[in-house]
């Protein structure tokens, strides 16, 4: 069972927070997201030496602040019945999709990178054209020629 | 029984806790807390699911258990995570345990 899908699954249940800072919340979890962010309701914020108390009607923590999270027993129970759910309801073709899309992305991604590489190619040759267009021309070729010479070979 | 294996890189160390889940361990935290729980279950972050945890908090007095119930531990401010002995671990007479305890991390 992954950390992250424990809490999501105790949404709505009472928890406690320990930050880094010793501080601690608790009250009832609103969401959470996937780097531990978390929105509570019904707060009641103690300080680390237990000596302040604040009650806080709602508040977000960061995820990086916090230390540990306690929850509620109740929750465990909740989490082995919604992983028998989804064992159910999710068979093996699950992965062959997930295959097919990670080739497909792979795919994509690799003639996308070719395009670039061509369209280099094809402002190269546009120079050249311009190079030649410019010698039958004569002096307008010749200057034009000298300007996108120098940028060229850098004088 | 010791458990040393070789890591694939595509998973990461994280995955050397996989032959603790479902058994009691040992997590010392960076405020120098030693957690003792079942381990649930654990990410490549290291964050940590313990059920049935409880502190040991230890001091020249004697030693404290302090219930926590479930609890997920935030993976960085795990330090070492071990496996306990159960059989060793009943053995241990707590009512004449003394013992300084853990100081925080420092970095």
């Amino acid at each position: 069972m992954l950390p992250l899908s424990l809490l999501r699954t105790s949404q709505g249940h009472p928890i406690l927070v320990e930050l880094k800072n010793g501080d601690t919340y608790n009250g009832y979890l609103v969401s959470c997201d996937s780097w531990m962010n978390i929105n509570l309701r019904k707060v009641i914020h103690t300080s680390k030496d237990g000596d302040q108390f604040w009650k806080v009607p709602e508040c977000y923590v960061r995820g990086n602040t916090i230390k540990f999270l306690g929850i509620a027993d109740e929750v465990i129970d909740l989490v082995q019945k919604e992983e028998q759910a989804q064992a159910q309801s999710s068979p093996a073709p699950r992965g062959r999709g997930d295959s097919r899309g990670g080739r497909g992305r792979g795919d994509r991604g690799g003639r996308g990178g070719d395009r670039g590489g061509r369209g280099g190619d094809r402002g190269g040759r546009g120079g050249e054209r311009g190079g030649r267009g410019g010698s039958e021309r004569g002096d307008r070729g010749g200057r034009g020629r000298g300007e996108r010479g120098g940028r060229g070979r850098g004088q | 029984q010791y458990f040393i294996k070789r890591v694939q890189t595509t998973k990461g160390m994280a995955s050397l806790l996989e032959p603790f889940v479902n058994q009691t361990i040992s997590v010392l935290t960076n405020d120098g807390r030693n957690l003792v729980g079942k381990l649930r279950g654990f990410d490549q972050l290291v964050n940590v699911i313990l059920e049935g945890s409880h502190e040991r908090v230890y001091s020249p007095e004697g030693v404290e258990k302090i219930n926590l119930g479930l609890c997920i531990v935030r993976g960085d401010n795990v330090s070492v995570v071990g496996l306990v002995d159960i059989e060793l671990d009943k053995k241990i007479d707590f009512s004449k345990l003394r013992a300084e305890p853990l100081k925080p991390v420092v970095h």
